[in-house]
């Protein structure tokens, strides 16, 4: 069964197919972590506001997310937004997106917290608005923070990105799964594109590690 | 007869059902530097934070060069433009150089351009003794070298007042001197100063008026000599007994 002979004949013959999957399963993890990552970071802000209603909001988008399978969700908003006429691609972000954008809410929440309590104080005896000392002097220190979580998530979405070939989105999952049915060779496939997840997370992990060296240069 | 810079009459406030502050009343004049000293827990800190509202009052009225501020309907960030606090643990922003931290409210708040900023910022440094250092990370500093940039810092926004939270208690001994220093030049500048300390020689050296406080009222109060060599009340004797 582990030919690697076959495998690597089959890997050399089937890139280009594959490197199509791979473009969109990277626009779609993309697309969905940067989204996400806004829609996580506005729930943060809600979380900690102490305005009851944003507290409420944010939680209910919280235990809704957290509490139901995501190919549930993919499979929601993929039919929602297929009647407005969006495509497969942008629900499968956006689900992704605000799938991801709970658990981002999570991890903003906690580095924000765990900025200490003085350096609101002492942007607020400046003269500084809430507003401006959370974008200026609490945000930078807590997205440093919420760094290493965050990569997590990250790559915890580039995998989570294959459930989208359940709505007929051509990405590197959906490939292998229909070339392996076409040849009836499926755990060639399965091994090949387990191989293009793994390197596309080595890499990534490498990135952040990067972001991380970067960012915490000089203090 | 000096221009009074705040004026405080029977303020109030309570931590839930904690009481912090029964009616305090307390008059600070232009120049003049005003020491609060008492054991921990007596809510001199609490008093310092109601003046610039980073505590909100629960009673009692709070007037700062005689306008009477209002919490609810005053904007107290032009407020806290003109009352600098210092901090017992510095609160420096760690991710922004000594110059940096200087400069981020005239820039941000006052929308004064980065050149001048600089400019000023560079002088106030130089004040405190720490124009080498403009480029460093707060990190790398000395206790007392962070404080003395949390000085510089509050000062940048010109501010009027002068809020002093127990500035050397984080302090290793050696390095409280330096910051007593500056604190003292800016004192003989004419700065208008509110310390909450328990440095007893510089309340003695420094201080036009010594303010006592226990159980969240104004014990006793008078001029240092006085309060230190003749205190009126018993409370007073064995709190200065017990520190000195």
């Amino acid at each position: 069964m582990f030919d690697l002979a076959h495998i690597i004949d089959v890997l050399m013959e089937s890139y280009p197919l594959f490197i199509k999957g791979l473009w969109i399963t990277l626009k779609l993890t993309f697309v969905s972590i940067l989204i996400g990552t806004g829609i996580g970071l506005v729930f943060a802000l809600f979380k900690i506001s102490g305005i009851k209603v944003l507290n409420w909001i944010a939680n209910i988008y919280i235990a809704l997310i957290r509490g139901t399978p995501l190919i549930v969700q993919i499979f929601i908003f993929y039919f929602g937004l297929a009647e407005l006429g969006i495509s497969a691609f942008w629900s499968a972000a956006f689900g992704l997106a605000m799938h991801n954008g709970a658990y981002i809410a999570e991890i903003f929440r906690g580095s924000i917290q765990s900025v200490d309590k003085g350096q609101m104080e002492a942007g607020r005896s400046l003269g500084m608005t809430y507003g401006l000392t959370m974008r200026r002097i609490i945000l930078p220190q807590a997205f440093k923070r919420a760094l290493p979580p965050l990569g997590n998530q990250f790559i915890i979405g580039l995998k989570d990105s294959s459930l989208a070939s359940f709505i007929a989105l051509n990405e590197l999952f959906s490939i292998a799964t229909t070339q392996g049915s076409r040849t009836f060779d499926e755990m060639t496939y399965l091994i090949i594109v387990g191989l293009y997840y793994l390197i596309l997370v080595l890499l990534f992990t490498l990135l952040v590690n990067l972001l991380e060296k970067k960012l915490s240069a000089g203090e | 007869m000096k221009k009074e810079m705040i004026r405080i009459e029977n303020l109030k406030k309570s931590f839930g059902d904690l009481e912090v502050l029964k009616e305090v009343n307390l008059e600070v004049h232009e120049s003049d530097v005003v020491v609060l000293i008492g054991a921990s827990g007596s809510g001199k800190s609490t008093l310092l934070r109601c003046i610039n509202f980073l505590e909100i009052k629960n009673g009692g009225r709070i007037v700062i060069e005689g306008e009477e501020i209002d919490p609810k309907s005053h904007n107290l960030n032009e407020v806290r433009q003109k009352v600098g606090m210092v901090f017992q643990h510095f609160n420096l922003f760690p991710h922004k150089t000594v110059l940096e931290n200087v400069m981020e409210a005239p820039v941000m708040v006052k929308n004064q351009n980065k050149s001048e900023a600089e400019k000023e910022a560079k002088a106030l440094l130089g004040k405190v003794g720490l124009s080498d250092k403009a480029d460093v990370y707060p990190a790398k500093l000395s206790g007392g070298q962070k404080q003395r940039v949390a000085i510089a810092r509050a000062l940048a926004m010109k501010p009027d007042i002068m809020l002093f939270d127990e500035p050397t208690s984080a302090l290793d001994p050696e390095l409280v001197g330096e910051v007593l220093a500056t604190m003292k030049e800016l004192a003989q500048e004419g700065m208008t100063m509110v310390v909450v300390t328990h440095e007893m020689g510089f309340a003695k050296e420094v201080a036009d008026e010594v303010v006592y406080m226990h159980d969240g009222q104004i014990w006793e109060r008078g001029r240092p000599d006085e309060l230190f060599n003749h205190p009126k009340e018993d409370r007073t004797k064995d709190f200065l007994s017990s520190i000195l």
